[in-house]
């Protein structure tokens, strides 16, 4: 093979690094990988905290061998172009089934999810009926079977009965039936009470609570984060306070049934503010057993986008840390009230998308999220206020994240991280109770079943509603140019998916 | 884009400015040239509104259709009126009686009136932004009578209109205009911000903090001339500050679930502290004007004297209003469409 790549290049795919192209029809999806070998890339392994130049290679689904190169040979390597890391994590997804599999299935999510390099995917359960009881673990189980896909899925329970926040779901026969926790997402858990029940009892079992922090009361009727952008706009204001409220009420609570439950565990998800990523930061150093994600969405766009603003968060942060005015600036370019765009919680100001990013870097986040909503058009193309919530977004959750690490913004090491080995370490249980298949290192382990991603920083794909595998095409970075084209995903040494313009492995 | 320098040129100059918006759905990309030629339009029109038959052959044989989805009478029928002046055909699609109430979206219900001949659609909806999504698959043109708390162009339009008839040389450049009212729930001050910054006025926001909020933040953000073609305006809860030396006294409706929402006590306290009394309006210059969008709640935001009184320029504003619709309708039905093709909806 030749030792240059051309970078950028669509023609790039001979180049080192690529997967050795192999003549041969390769394996179908799900079937298990015979022969497939990586030379001269970049390798990332967040377990061992190590990056750089290697090989990999994989036989009969097991990961053979993981060689990191040295002098010589590692000359020309660097980490612009193909990188190989674990299969990545998501631990907040809604692939909708069952109840409302015309937004997208098990099948199609997993589908999405292997295309954007996800190898493992938690599941919430405001499906229909709830995920409140096992028999809807087996109904996603079987579904997870029969489409035949090799990427795990995963679920949390739900906190509450039929998720009406009054009495706890079947938590215990749930937790032995594997899922990795419990949440009433999509709304919070209702009272302070039944969120100190919940630590509590799920503690029992070593699983964490996940809340969607949001003071109903301070967001009723909101459209858009509150703010410059929604007053301009004439949009109902989602405020801060309406985060923080719910973010301090959690941590109050889990530090209340602490001394009854050591084991108690609060894990918030899609934290957007600065102020709420504030109080988790403290919570963290007085050693409280809290961990948060954070989204793609959160991170790299911002409120302004619903004016018709296109750049990236911090791009639109000035100088002195403050936002910029899009208006001043000239850059709506995109018809305004893209209901793409609207997500809850909101996309929030540029300081808070920065200060998401932050909580990145120091830790205070512990790992990316995409919070994947896929919706109808039915759902979408009505008046912005009528809008369902959410971003398809399992897909350019990498994308969106090389673009943080191809300004130098974000280290790709801490990237990988946040997309593996950071989401595993939330749902590990405690010692002494039974891991889950999900609670895995998630690194590149020689003689393990091969779980990795393999992707090209320097081949950009564009996002079009034919290029994403989720039945939701519902989103807002339709059109843009993303780096990091996924050239292969493996899920415990099955094919999970394969660039359809590579042809790599064989079965 | 850009406009000029905030109310330059107020009677001179832009004579060349031709229209060239498919849409008018508000005024923030409509620059002070762009609007100095819908006022000129309106000129025309209002001299067509004195003949003794008040109809010109215009827009003969263009079918324009009004589809509003809150109640309203005076804007409704100040567009049907300003449409059959220029002898338009046209349609009037009441949502109550509509399928609108069995559940039809309004991206069908568009697609239907556009198969049914709509070439401008006249648009009233009460979530914001839904003209924007209304535009994005109508083949025609849309015109906004008014989105959700967003905005109401042809409003702040005849406002503008209406303020230039009254003062000398019809310019407001430094003339104090105060808006007094719910600023936070209203469309006609979000569009009245876009358009008395563009003419240069001295614009002051008024209201209880309640229903002001956010709007620190708007007038900070433009404070330091940000903002290409509009001027600083100012924001305050203190009345008398707002109205001391005013040209220009606008009310703005309050309505009632305002006190259900908790964020006024009574109507009784608003009527008391903030309420257009002919007392307070001793604090506005003497010539000063009284304005107000209607429908009026007398007795609250404006006291009954003061609407009737000869400073109230209300039923004024109503007139102007078909004059500047007929002006709307006419650039819009000029507009070449196929200019627009592909470009995002602003």
């Amino acid at each position: 093979m030749s030792p240059k790549r051309a970078p950028g290049s669509a023609e790039s795919t001979e180049g080192a690094g690529r997967p050795a192209r192999k003549p041969a029809a390769g394996p179908l999806v799900g079937q298990t990988v015979g022969r497939f070998e990586v030379e001269k890339a970049w390798l990332v392994d967040p377990v061992l905290g190590r990056e750089g130049p290697g090989e990999v290679v994989v036989t009969d689904g097991i990961l053979e061998s993981v060689v990191w190169l040295k002098g010589a040979e590692a000359a020309g390597v660097d980490d612009k172009g193909v990188v190989v890391a674990p299969g990545f994590f998501d631990l907040h997804a809604h692939f909708r089934e069952p109840g409302f599999e015309d937004a997208e299935t098990i099948a199609s999510g997993s589908a999405a999810a292997a295309h954007g390099g996800y190898t493992s995917v938690a599941l919430m359960p405001n499906t229909s009926p709830v995920l409140d009881e096992p028999g809807v673990m087996e109904r996603i189980r079987s579904a997870a079977r029969a489409g035949g896909s090799p990427v795990q899925i995963l679920a949390f329970g739900a906190v509450s009965a039929g998720r009406t926040g009054e009495q706890l779901s079947a938590m215990g026969e749930l937790a032995d039936a594997g899922v990795l926790g419990f949440s009433d997402d999509g709304a919070p858990v209702r009272t302070p009470k039944l969120l100190r029940s919940a630590l509590l009892y799920a503690g029992m079992f070593g699983l964490p609570v996940v809340d969607h922090a949001e003071d109903l009361e301070l967001s009723a009727g909101a459209e858009a984060h509150e703010g410059y952008v929604a007053s301009v706009l004439g949009l109902a204001g989602w405020p801060i306070a309406g985060e923080v409220n719910a973010v301090s009420r959690d941590l109050a609570v889990l530090e209340d049934v602490l001394p009854d439950e050591p084991r108690a565990r609060l894990h918030l998800t899609h934290v957007s503010t600065a102020a709420a990523l504030a109080l988790v930061r403290r919570a963290k150093a007085a050693g409280l057993p809290v961990t948060c994600d954070v989204t793609p969405h959160h991170l790299a766009l911002a409120d302004e986008w619903i004016a018709g603003a296109r750049r990236w968060s911090w791009e639109a942060l000035g100088a002195d840390g403050t936002s910029r005015d899009p208006w001043a600036d000239g850059v709506l370019v995109a018809t305004p009230y893209d209901t793409a765009l609207r997500v809850n919680p909101p996309l929030r100001s540029p300081i808070d998308a920065a200060a998401c990013l932050a909580a990145l870097l120091d830790g205070t986040a512990d790992a990316v999220a995409t919070d994947h909503a896929p919706h109808t058009v039915v759902d979408k193309e009505v008046e912005f206020g009528r809008a369902s919530n959410g971003i398809s977004g399992i897909e350019t959750a990498l994308g969106v994240l090389l673009a943080m690490v191809d300004v130098g913004r974000l280290p790709l090491a801490r990237a990988i991280a946040a997309l593996t080995a950071g989401p595993a370490g939330i749902v590990a249980r405690w010692p002494g109770v039974a891991a889950t298949p999900a609670a895995r290192p998630r690194g590149l382990i020689e003689g393990a079943p091969a779980d990795l991603v393999v992707f090209d920083r320097a081949d950009r794909w564009r996002v079009t509603p034919e290029a994403l595998r989720s039945k939701g095409k519902n989103s807002p970075l339709l059109g843009r140019e993303l780096s990091g084209r996924v050239l292969l995903t493996m899920a415990s040494g099955r094919l999970a998916y394969e660039d359809p313009e590579a042809t790599s492995t064989e079965g | 884009m850009s406009g000029e320098g905030s109310g330059e040129g107020s009677t001179a100059g832009g004579a060349a400015v031709a229209w060239n918006h498919r849409h008018l759905i508000d005024l923030d990309v409509v620059t002070w040239p762009e609007i100095e030629l819908i006022l000129r339009t309106t000129d025309e029109m209002k001299g067509v509104l004195a003949r003794p038959i008040r109809k010109v052959p215009a827009l003969n044989g263009r079918r324009v259709t009004t589809l509003f989805y809150e109640a309203s009478t005076r804007t409704r029928v100040s567009f049907e009126t300003a449409a059959r002046n220029l002898s338009a055909d046209v349609v009037s699609v009441a949502t109550a009686t509509s399928s609108v109430t069995k559940g039809e979206s309004l991206v069908d219900t568009i697609r239907t009136l556009e198969a049914l001949g709509a070439e401008i659609l006249v648009m009233r909806h009460s979530v914001s932004g839904a003209p924007y999504l209304a535009a994005g698959i109508f083949g025609g043109h849309v015109l906004n009578g008014g989105d959700g708390w967003h905005a109401h162009p042809t409003q702040a339009l005849l406002d503008l209109y209406t303020m230039r008839e009254h003062l000398p040389g019809g310019d407001l450049r430094g003339r104090k205009v105060a808006i007094v009212g719910d600023v936070l729930h209203s469309r006609v001050a979000r569009s009245n911000i876009w358009s008395l910054t563009a003419a240069g006025a001295d614009l002051w926001l008024c209201g209880p903090a309640t229903l002001l909020r956010g709007f620190d933040r708007w007038a900070a953000a433009w404070s330091g001339g940000a903002i290409v073609g509009h001027g600083r305006f100012n924001v305050t809860s203190d009345v008398s500050a707002a109205l001391r030396e005013a040209d220009v006294v606008m009310a703005l409706r309050i309505q009632r679930e305002r006190m259900q929402g908790g964020l006024l006590p009574s109507l009784r306290e608003y009527a008391a502290r903030f309420g257009l009394t002919a007392e307070r309006l001793t604090l506005a210059k003497p010539e000063a004007i009284v304005m107000h969008p209607g429908p009026m709640n007398e007795g609250v935001e404006i006291a009954p004297d003061v609407a009737v009184s000869g400073r109230a320029v209300i039923t004024e504003q109503v007139a102007n209003g078909v004059a500047v619709r007929m002006a709307l309708l006419y650039l819009l039905a000029g507009s070449h469409e196929a200019a627009h093709a592909g470009e995002a909806i602003r």
